[in-house]
């Protein structure tokens, strides 16, 4: 037993460790609690077995008639868009909601004081986790559900124009909804506060906005929320039509796109000030 | 080595850290003592970054805390023995620490070795007692050996035996010349482990000094005789200045005269003593007197039989 480590560097006292040194504990973090590894499981698992059942219950729901690209890769990625928006909003929630709530935060803050260097590596983490675990999600469910369409000439080939877009866009979104999880998570130290609130972003306030007496505030509230921008960049779009259009309440793939990267962006930065300005 | 200079912590209208500054230097333990709610814990909080001064500085080896390069490599800190996930295994959560400054896993099991967990290593933290979670804070805290090493009541929930450990680890990290900060409100603990004292009280220091200059200066030394001639002895004792007074068990206790001056004046007057004693007071008197004006909750009735 020693008390003292004997092969260490000299220098390592006066050099700052890389940031990939806190992106490797973030990692470390994310895979090591079973909530986790659930979360990334729940997507991919709901997204799949949401879609099989579209796909198998096809002949009784009643085969469209004229084959279309848009209502094949909508059976194909909105079971994971719709439950998977909620489930990585959640993972992104806690991942800093569980440090909060553990105690954990001060252990991480002690060994890392630049604050923002935490987040982002958390952000990258969270991002990178669910955009690629969507992304596996979305790509298989494309492929396990193909011959069900194929048997009745509806397959959505992936040169298919708008495919590989619905496919990768889908999974982009739910790579977001954790950056804009997080950045609420950061806000609000919380992980049941917090996950209120991505449901609600995510889902209840875009029903409740449908209901909402028509008029500008229900326009905007129904283009600018993040469960809208989801919509549009899982689906397959022929281009046409405008970029926006508050009236008709019209968002393009682009503009999905656009408004999920604005909704991370704007979560993850108020997080980032509470996080700097207040104490841990 | 830790300087604090002038360090406030204001909660809006309450002060919790009222202007303090002492200093913690390397080669020793120095004892952090103070009652609940006295600014223990935000004063360390503050050393540490996790807290942001209302004014004045905390600095680690003439640097604020948030500006150290690798701060594990240079301060251990445990705060709060319950901060672990609890889902999560001792192992994985002490390589998440170490992982931000690569450190190695040979390292992890190295502090797990030393603290005695490397049994428990595999088990999730959830299922740790106090005393475990302890050792698992300061197993992390040891992770980038440290040359200073901040400990908040490291002994709270551990058993006699863990007591004894810590207290062997605190000397050897003294004696290899680290800087040993450590809070505690048991005054027993503090005595047998402390070397130098730090006394706050409502955010105030109330006494920064060498563990015997901190009790001597804050209680009386008095000198204890038993004799048979009870009355004469304390009439040859009578003198301005002197304070004699007579114990429930019959012993007298003199104070402001030397054991030598009480023995001689009695040998003076022919009385036989069968007990002279010199009595310092305890570091527990010492704290209760220090911090009798500074103690935020506190029964109503004081405790009897303070005074051994």
């Amino acid at each position: 037993m020693t008390l003292t480590a004997p092969a260490h560097r000299s220098d390592a006292r006066t050099r700052r460790p890389a940031f990939a040194c806190v992106l490797r504990s973030e990692w470390i973090k994310l895979l090591s609690i079973p909530a986790s590894l659930i979360t990334l499981g729940g997507i991919f698992f709901i997204g799949m077995t949401g879609s099989l059942f579209l796909a198998a219950t096809l002949e009784s729901s009643g085969v469209p008639s004229v084959p279309s690209l848009e209502r094949t890769m909508g059976d194909v990625t909105m079971p994971m868009v719709i439950s998977g928006q909620i489930i990585a909003g959640i993972l992104g929630v806690m991942m800093i909601g569980a440090e909060y709530s553990s105690g954990t935060i001060q252990l991480t803050l002690v060994a890392v004081p630049d604050r923002l260097r935490v987040l982002w590596a958390k952000a990258l983490v969270a991002g990178s986790a669910v955009t690629g675990v969507a992304f596996i999600t979305a790509l298989s469910t494309w492929a396990a559900t193909y011959p069900f369409y194929a048997e009745h000439g509806l397959a959505a080939p992936l040169t298919g124009p708008g495919v590989a877009s619905a496919l990768v866009g889908s999974a982009a979104y739910l790579g977001f909804c954790s950056l804009f999880g997080l950045g609420v998570g950061a806000l609000v130290r919380s992980t049941t506060a917090g996950s209120i609130i991505v449901f609600a972003a995510t889902l209840l306030i875009p029903v409740l906005s449908s209901v909402l007496p028509y008029g500008l505030l229900s326009r905007l509230i129904r283009i600018t929320l993040l469960g809208n921008a989801g919509d549009a960049m899982s689906r397959v779009s022929d281009g046409s039509g405008p970029f926006l259009d508050l009236w008709s309440g019209h968002i393009s793939t682009a503009a999905g796109w656009v408004i999920a990267a604005v909704s991370a962006g704007l979560a993850l930065t108020a997080g980032a000030i509470a996080l700097r300005r207040r104490d841990a | 080595m830790i300087r604090v200079q002038t360090l406030t912590k204001r909660y809006g209208d309450k002060t919790a850290v009222d202007g303090i500054d002492f200093t913690v230097r390397p080669g020793k333990v120095t004892g952090f003592l103070g009652p609940n709610g006295a600014g223990k814990s935000t004063t360390m909080r503050m050393i540490v970054g996790l807290d942001q001064p209302s004014a004045g500085i905390a600095e680690v080896n003439g640097r604020a805390y948030r500006d150290l390069p690798a701060p594990l490599r240079e301060v251990g800190v445990l705060l709060d023995a319950r901060a672990a996930h609890r889902r999560r295994t001792a192992y994985k959560h002490l390589l998440s620490i170490a992982a931000t400054h690569g450190i190695g896993r040979a390292r992890v099991g190295e502090v797990m070795e030393l603290t005695g967990i490397d049994a428990v290593a595999t088990r999730r933290v959830g299922g740790f007692s106090l005393g475990m979670g302890q050792r698992l804070g300061i197993a992390a805290a040891l992770l980038g050996d440290p040359q200073t090493v901040i400990l908040d009541e490291p002994t709270n929930g551990l058993d006699p035996e863990g007591i004894l450990w810590i207290r062997a680890l605190l000397r050897q990290l003294a004696a290899a010349g680290k800087t040993v900060l450590l809070s505690s409100h048991l005054m027993s603990e503090m005595a047998q482990t402390a070397d130098h004292l730090i006394v706050i009280g409502r955010g105030a220091i109330l006494a920064d000094g060498s563990m015997r200059d901190v009790i001597t200066g804050a209680t009386p030394s008095s000198v204890r005789v038993r004799t048979h001639e009870v009355e004469r002895l304390m009439a040859a004792l009578t003198a301005p200045g002197v304070t004699v007074s007579i114990r429930a068990d019959g012993a007298i206790d003199v104070e402001h005269l030397s054991a030598e001056q009480v023995a001689s004046t009695a040998a003076a007057a022919g009385i036989v003593l069968h007990e002279v004693t010199s009595v310092e007071g305890s570091l527990e008197d010492a704290y209760l007197a220090l911090t009798a004006a500074a103690t935020e909750y506190r029964a109503t009735t004081s405790p009897s039989g303070a005074n051994s």
